[in-house]
């Protein structure tokens, strides 16, 4: 992990977030509110069904509604096959109106959000849930079996660290019951924030994780792939390799000559229903198709396990409207005739050995009945030809036996070049579109970016354009012109406008912080400079704002100008402004 | 300098002042008032003896009767456990021998055992005397010392004592890319250093 040291941030930056550990602002809680949510229990009851037990921390508020969605989902949705231990994950809307309590989190978010890559941003609309399903046979109820979930609550997207710690909790709990919960409740009190770029000790219930934080300047290829050590009686950490990666090998290789349809359907947010016979691959594939266009964001909805009571479950079904642009997880075989209208379907069977008829691509209206095989249900013609090359490499690795880790690294590389050669071209208009520096003027309002073209782009794809770094052919403008009507496009754009204009903002702010503001207002009417101070105003408002990276000292002499400028003017005027 | 990772783990009544000396090793303060533990409390330190640094990763559990069970979760994998009593509560010193006796059977097979008589400091109050408490420790091979949080007594010499009966291993290396696996050490108990 030495290349982990290079590539942590300034010290300067984490030495803010070690002196939590002292500062007097952080309360009880507050930390465990930078990882999690809540955990929580969901039993069956035998009157009301699936019910919640127990929410811990207990001062965590949950609307109804949350509470209805995390006891039905934390249910496998028809169980008879999922006895003994099941994990999964899902995702749900939060209903919540509480009001978000601590600023002293909310910094720490701020700071993270900054840091952090897109794909891996916490989320203020939804939550995960991480879920660990016990099912055993109990003469002494009344039922016969003793049901119970213990669920993760969190905002973060940190798929396999979550997983892993769920894995850790839930057995103890089943063995030693609520005291459990609190330890680790409180183990997960004393981690330290997840600052990007970090590496992080994690200690929990007799045992210290090892993470890195992933940061938005790593470069993405470079996920390490450290296999975790457990070495019995010596305590080094146990490494959890990725916090987030999933293993798209795995989950892919049923319908492995289809991957690229997948990416393409992926990257255009096309509505994409998976069904699966146990939630544990239903929310693994999910989260596979979410990872496999890593960089790039995800940007619409997706439920890793989706069921019919899911408080959306009306709005995402309705046969009135077209699919949502969404991608649902599904166990229950109800599901193949109410989604049957649906454009794409991927059925997953048994993991294990692939049956190669699922390899065929299948038209949609096949699917009617539950019995139906594996495989890809869809009338769509991908853009671009399948890469035989990696598709040849995968297959002989599968027959060879080849360390599934090692397939697993292949795919992930091939996706990532893909998502590179399609996003560069994209990425290079745009810093075209970026004003030049000499046109940033203290006098005049910063520049912004100039407008995005569709049409100007395609004609710099003659030159510049996938070929360049993809050895990939077909129909490469058709698949971009796709992508420009999709919400993943969207907010890549907004979220690079929203980069660059604050970049423009900041050094506009440099430039008027390096101006002689004093020697321009010599020659100058009061009102011009009146006008000039009001500006200034503006200027230190916009840069104040929380989520721009500002440093204090240009503010501060930003200040000091506009006290300068004001104290040159007559005196009525001077008590004015210094009233307003 | 190499470095050896140490799980160690702290068993005790509630109360005796074991968050206590794991406070007074780990950052040479005491508070009067301390809470009582919820679960367990983690900390580590780093202490070197004879030119080995040792990383502590100290599992403070906590004394409380509902937090028993999970005492499995905290000795499982220990190369170390410190049992502290009480020298002012003969009750505390009992509770000694029953996790003694829980290690002896569902502990990791290879732990270094030390017993601590915290509260040194109040003599005057004392109801387990030093010589039963030595014999006994004798009788099971485990270190013995009478500490104090409170005035720092004998604290930081607990944890030099535990090092060195740890049984020789291969050295771990700081640099945590790639690590050995460690040997089994039942055949190596023999070699430990004094006591």
């Amino acid at each position: 992990m030495a290349s982990v040291a290079e590539r942590q941030p300034p010290l300067q930056s984490t030495r803010s977030f070690e002196n939590d550990e002292n500062s007097p602002t952080i309360l009880p809680w507050d930390r465990f509110s930078n990882w999690l949510h809540c955990v929580c229990v969901v039993t069956f009851d035998l009157e009301l069904g699936q019910a919640m037990e127990l929410v811990y921390p207990s001062h965590v508020k949950l609307s109804e509604k949350e509470k209805m969605n995390i006891c039905y989902l934390s249910f496998p949705d028809s169980n008879s096959g999922c006895m003994g231990d099941t994990l999964f994950n899902y995702r749900i809307r939060q209903h919540t109106t509480t009001f978000n309590r601590k600023a002293a989190t909310l910094s720490t978010r701020n700071a993270y959000e900054r840091r952090g890559p897109v794909t891996l941003q916490g989320e203020n609309a939804y939550y995960h849930g991480f879920v660990y399903f016990r099912q055993v046979r109990d003469k002494s109820s009344r039922r016969g079996y003793f049901q119970k979930s213990v669920v993760l609550i969190t905002k973060l997207p940190y798929i396999n660290l979550f997983t892993h710690l769920i894995d850790i909790i839930a057995p103890e709990y089943f063995d030693n019951g609520e005291p459990c919960l609190e330890a680790a409740c409180h183990d997960i009190d004393q981690w330290s924030p997840p600052f990007p770029g970090a590496t992080l000790h994690l200690p929990i219930m007799g045992v210290v994780l090892q993470v890195r934080i992933p940061s938005k300047h790593d470069k993405p290829a470079q996920s390490q792939v450290i296999k975790p050590i457990l070495s019995p009686g010596s305590a080094p950490p146990i490494v959890i390799p990725s916090v987030n990666e999933v293993e798209v090998f795995k989950c892919f290789q049923p319908v492995l000559p289809h991957i690229q349809l997948l990416w393409e359907l992926i990257l255009t947010n096309e509505p994409i229903v998976v069904m699966a016979p146990s939630p544990t691959f239903c929310s693994d594939t999910v989260q596979a198709l979410v990872f496999m266009m890593s960089p790039l964001k995800y940007t619409s909805d997706y439920r890793p396990y989706f069921t019919i009571h899911d408080s959306e479950f009306k709005e995402y079904t309705t046969k009135t409207q077209a699919p949502p642009p969404v991608i649902l997880g599904v166990t229950n075989p109800f599901f193949a005739k109410t989604l049957q209208h649906w454009p794409h379907i991927i059925r997953i069977g048994e993991m294990g050995p692939v049956d190669k008829s699922s390899w065929k691509k299948k038209k949609s209206s096949n699917i009617k009945t539950l019995e139906s095989k594996p495989g890809v249900y869809t009338r769509y013609k991908p853009f671009l030809n399948k890469d035989k090359t990696v598709l040849k490499r995968l297959q002989k690795g599968i027959q060879n036996k080849r360390p599934v880790e090692v397939q697993d690294a292949m795919l992930k590389r091939h996706f990532l070049e893909l998502t590179q050669s399609f996003m560069i071209p994209l990425e290079r208009y745009v810093a075209s579109l970026m004003p030049l520096q000499r046109n940033i003027s203290p006098w005049k309002q910063p520049p912004r970016l100039k407008p995005f073209l569709p049409e100007e782009f395609i004609k710099t794809l003659e030159h510049s354009g996938p070929q360049l770094t993809s050895g990939l052919t077909g129909d490469w403008i058709g698949l971009y012109r796709r992508f420009f009507k999709s919400s993943n496009f969207e907010a890549w754009l907004r979220s690079r406008q929203q980069e660059v204009n604050q970049k423009l903002s900041i050094l506009h702010l440099d430039a008027l912080c390096d101006a002689d503001l004093m020697q321009w207002i010599k020659d100058k009417q009061e009102v011009e400079i009146v006008d000039l101070i009001l500006r200034l105003r503006d200027k230190l408002a916009t840069v104040c704002a929380p989520d721009l990276p500002t440093r204090q000292e240009r503010i501060n002499q930003l200040k000091i100008h506009m006290d300068h400028i004001i104290s040159s003017l007559p005196d009525d005027l001077q008590s004015i402004l210094k009233s307003n | 300098m190499s470095m050896r990772e140490i799980k160690l783990c702290l068993l005790g009544d509630s109360g005796v002042g074991k968050s206590s000396l794991v406070q007074r090793f780990v950052s040479d303060t005491f508070n009067t008032h301390s809470q009582p533990t919820i679960g367990a409390s983690f900390m580590s330190k780093t202490l070197v003896v004879d030119d080995q640094s040792y990383k502590f990763q100290i599992w403070d559990t906590a004394g409380q009767e509902k937090y028993r069970g999970l005492a499995p979760m905290y000795y499982r994998g220990a190369a170390a456990a410190i049992i502290v009593y009480d020298i002012t509560r003969e009750s505390s010193f009992s509770a000694v021998k029953m996790w003694v006796r829980e290690l002896e059977q569902y502990g990791p097979g290879d732990v270094v055992l030390a017993i601590a008589g915290n509260k040194a400091d109040l003599v005057d109050q004392r109801e387990v005397t030093y010589d039963e408490a030595h014999k006994y420790a004798d009788q099971i091979n485990a270190t013995f010392v009478e500490t104090s949080a409170k005035t720092a007594v004998n604290v930081t010499q607990l944890f030099t004592a535990i090092t060195r009966k740890l049984p020789a291993e291969i050295i771990v290396s700081t640099h945590n890319t790639v690590r050995p696996t460690r040997a089994p050490q039942k055949s190596e108990k023999s070699k430990c250093c004094r006591s």
